[in-house]
């Protein structure tokens, strides 16, 4: 995001938020004069955040129709849930053979941190989660790696949030973390990629379930 | 009325050249704006002939600086929004916000500094922010780690403490020499919370652990209310139809594009008056010279040699605080138009440091305070004490959040009905004196204002300048002078000589170094003193002694014209005054070039027990490489930086920069690379 301007930025940071917590909900047309108003800023970072969320598959321009706020199916799912599934699994095994003792410190720190956030409160601990996948993609070292996680996670928040109302957030997504941090610290390729691919394979079928239901 | 209103009516077609522009030259305009202590100035140039075509100047309002801004760009008409190039600002923001102690809330972590040091040079006050946290850490002379970083500690204190701050800032031991610890901080911090971090190293190479540090904080307490403030400006350039590339004003007069300025708020501090200085040189193209710009608030002194503003070595300081930022080397003293007029303690007349509005100003726009100076200046002396001529006005309807105390309510009430002044408001809050008024936070909310006698009124009353109500300047100053038995030609002949004094006074510090102290004794028997005041008042029968400042004086600002003749004539000096120098700060926000410096260290790589040297290390901000010999490392450098210069200068909006590279010695078989790449912005097409 090197060189934006300040206020695309801005806008971008914004409106990503507006749609990844469906307040702008799927498949909405999106007004860029409204949305300008709303958040008090100029046509043009908006305009130009716009363009950017775009390239992040979050909005979809069409010539004819205008704009929209990308739609989610079911068939999104499965193509975004099986490249989650072989990429995550990749990202822990290479965390495992090359995660740095910084690393270590960074992980360790985040999941002393879960500890302390209470169950029910699903948005910091959705958040949280989302931080440690960083942390592990960080890890493994690989910055393409890193940035593709990143495009897809942002892709699947919603899901999560269409889905909230329905499920209650994997406490037993903490217990994992702790197991796939003492495997990553042991080297331990074989069980950070095993753990790792179950924690993921959980979540979605969760989703799927609560999107089949709709 | 609200603060919007103030603007419209504030000094409105006054100081404004609205010569009409010819359609041929409005190829490559472009918009100057300086957002000053008391006023707000822009104007609009052709660039490439340096014609000012028009200019405007509204009340700054230090609550939103937006508000004043858009009311510029509205003042100034422009015929065609899509013909401005590039818009230009510079702000007193980061300064103000550090002095009024406005940044947002920090956590300093100092990695391999040693905390009993700290305290015994009671150094602790000067980081900027209450939130400072040892760790262990850091880095040697030569660049080599003096202890392991205690990364687990720092992330256990930054769980602990990241709800109750807006951004991080880390200085690490040596860090110029080898910013590792920093950059490993960085990755580790930036992975477990959202909050911005600075990092030292990348603000300054100078080898000074406390400036850093503060220059780090004081970064990081800034970056969203410089972000804010860009943000502010965009939208009112948008809402005008402007659509050009925005330069910000750093501290020595130089351009940085508003994402580096976003990123670095820091080197803000002072762009002001480094503006001034510039569009004084651009406007009388002297090339050497001393600028004083007399402003509403501050009268500010800078150099010009060479057609470059001087620069401090050392880093700018604001209130308590040194930073390791480069600025413009000037000297501010509280001296302005709309200093306040009143007696000191032993009844002699002083002037400031107090600002105040102009009596003139505030009975123009309140008919009342016309008629109740009328009145005053009927009664006796005995009824009619300076004291009565002090005005407190509302300035805005304020908030009810804002009025917190019953006393502070009164207050309020008692001023929406129009000014009163203050022997009437102590009568009504029922305290016997000003000191006893919660007013404090009203005043700096800016929710009532304070009114006086000033020079402005006095420059009325002389027919030098009188955009607003002459017969109520008038009428105040005869009020003043009657209860002194003073002659009022004879005051004004006091204040100008007394403002004209404290002007050279100024000069001659800022240009020696040396100060004057206030006589200890009253039979004073102190050389220097004899000597000043026999220089600004010929008064001894054989001696003659006088200053000649070689270089001429470029008059800036409304009163300079007034004012600074005397200053010059006692300086055996010409005064110059360009054309359009009551906006030349404005002038310079627009004037300066695109400029950045890329440093390089390179030092020596020394033997564990340090006896033999193994090799040269070059260290940019954020790699490190390695040769064997010294005259390799310092020619790879030089390239280096270079390369790097150009590329930034190049992305932050330089057309065609030139690059001059420095190597300067610092330390002991250490070498400071400086790259400087210089370019005037580049334009919109």
């Amino acid at each position: 995001m090197e060189l934006v301007r300040v206020d695309t930025q801005r806008a971008y940071e914004l409106i990503r938020e507006k749609i990844t917590t469906l307040e702008l909900s799927p498949g909405s047309a999106i007004s860029e004069q409204r949305l300008a108003e709303d958040l008090d800023m100029g046509l043009v970072p908006v305009r130009e955040a716009l363009k950017l969320l775009a390239h992040d598959d979050l909005v979809v321009i069409t010539p004819r129709h205008g704009l929209y706020v990308a739609d989610v199916n079911v068939p999104d799912l499965e193509q975004i849930s099986e490249m989650r599934l072989s990429l995550e699994s990749l990202c822990a095994r290479l965390a495992a053979q090359r995660a740095t003792p910084d690393d270590w410190v960074v992980l360790e720190a985040l999941s002393q941190e879960q500890a302390t956030i209470p169950p029910e409160d699903s948005q910091r601990l959705f958040d949280f989660d989302h931080r440690f996948h960083q942390a592990v993609a960080r890890a493994a070292h690989n910055k393409y790696l890193a940035r593709t996680l990143d495009h897809l996670f942002g892709l699947s928040q919603r899901l999560w949030y269409l889905a909230l109302p329905h499920i209650e957030f994997l406490p037993g997504a903490v217990e994992k973390h702790l197991d796939l941090v003492e495997a990553i610290k042991a080297g331990d390729a074989d069980a950070a990629e095993g753990i790792m691919s179950r924690h993921v394979q959980d979540f979605y079928d969760k989703v799927y379930e609560v999107l089949a239901q709709r | 009325m609200d603060a919007g209103n103030i603007s419209q009516h504030a000094p409105e077609g006054t100081p404004i050249s609205g010569e009409a522009s010819s359609p041929a030259d409005t190829d490559s305009l472009v918009l100057g704006i300086d957002t000053g202590g008391t006023y707000t100035d822009g104007v609009l140039l052709e660039y490439h002939s340096r014609r000012v075509l028009a200019s405007h100047k509204s009340l700054t309002t230090k609550r939103d600086f937006s508000i004043g801004i858009e009311q510029v760009i509205e003042g100034i008409h422009i015929p065609d929004p899509s013909a401005v190039k590039l818009v230009s600002v510079s702000t007193t923001l980061a300064t103000n916000a550090i002095a009024e102690g406005k940044g947002k809330r920090v956590a300093l972590l100092l990695i391999g500094y040693d905390p009993d040091l700290v305290s015994s040079f009671h150094m602790e006050g000067r980081f900027a922010t209450p939130h400072y946290y040892y760790f262990a850490g850091g880095h040697d002379l030569y660049g080599r780690e003096k202890e392991e970083l205690d990364l687990p500690s720092i992330l256990t204190e930054v769980n602990q403490i990241k709800d109750q701050v807006d951004a991080i800032a880390v200085s690490s031991y040596f860090s110029p020499l080898n910013p590792e610890h920093e950059n490993r901080v960085y990755h580790a911090v930036s992975s477990v919370c959202d909050l911005p971090i600075v990092l030292g190293h990348q603000l300054s190479t100078k080898l000074g652990s406390i400036e850093r540090a503060t220059t780090a904080a004081l970064n990081a307490s800034l970056l969203a209310i410089l972000q804010d403030f860009i943000i502010a400006v965009r939208r009112a350039m948008e809402r005008r139809k402007i659509d050009a590339p925005l330069m910000v004003v750093r501290g020595d007069g130089t351009l940085m594009s508003d994402e580096f300025a976003a990123r670095t708020p820091v080197e803000t501090i002072h762009s002001g008056p480094a503006a001034s200085a510039i569009g004084g040189r651009f406007l009388s193209r002297l090339d050497d010279a001393l600028v004083v710009d007399i402003g509403g608030t501050t009268t500010d002194i800078a150099l010009i040699q060479t057609g470059q503003v001087t620069v401090t070595e050392e880093g700018a300081s604001v209130g308590d605080y040194k930073t390791a930022v480069k600025a413009a080397n000037l000297l501010s003293i509280a001296l302005g138009g709309d200093s306040h007029i009143s007696l000191g303690r032993d009844k002699e007349l002083t002037i400031g440091p107090e600002r105040v509005v102009p009596l003139a100003y505030l009975a123009g726009e309140h008919p009342q305070v016309h008629s109740r100076l009328k009145v005053l200046s009927r009664r006796t002396w005995t009824q009619a004490a300076p004291e009565w001529l002090e005005h407190w006005f509302l300035l805005r309807q304020p908030d009810e959040f804002l009025v917190k105390t019953p006393s502070q309510r009164s207050l309020v009430d008692f001023l929406r009905d129009g000014p009163q002044p203050v022997p009437e408001i102590l009568k009504r809050l029922d305290v016997l004196h000003v000191a006893q008024i919660d007013a404090r936070e009203l005043l700096r909310q800016e929710i009532i204002g304070k009114s006086g006698l000033t020079p402005t009124d006095l420059l009325h009353v002389d027919g030098y300048y009188a955009p607003w109500d002459l017969e109520a300047a008038s009428l105040a100053l005869d009020v003043f002078c009657r209860f002194h038995f003073w002659e009022p030609a004879d005051v004004r002949q006091r204040v100008w000589s007394r403002m004209t004094e404290a002007i050279v006074h100024a000069i001659v510090a800022f240009l020696s170094g040396k100060l004057l102290p206030p006589p200890a004794l009253p039979d004073d028997k102190d050389m220097g003193r004899w000597f000043f005041h026999n220089s600004l008042y010929p008064t001894h029968p054989q001696l003659e002694t006088s200053f000649r400042l070689r270089q001429p004086i470029i008059g800036i600002g409304a009163p300079a014209g007034v004012f600074l003749q005397d200053v010059a004539d006692a300086l055996h000096t010409d005064l110059v005054l360009p054309d359009h120098h009551q906006v030349a700060n404005a002038v310079g926000a627009i004037a300066g070039s695109v400029m950045v410096t890329e440093e390089i260290l390179v030092y020596p790589r020394l033997s564990a027990e340090g006896l033999e040297v193994l090799g040269y290390y070059v260290q940019t901000s954020d790699e490190r490489q390695e040769y064997e010999d010294a005259d390799d490392a310092l020619a790879h450098a030089r390239a280096l930086s270079r390369e790097l210069a150009m590329g930034a200068a190049l992305r932050s909006g330089a057309e065609n920069p030139q690059v001059v590279v420095e190597e300067l010695v610092d330390g002991l078989d250490t070498y400071r690379i400086r790259a400087k790449a210089m370019g005037n912005p580049r334009l919109a097409h």
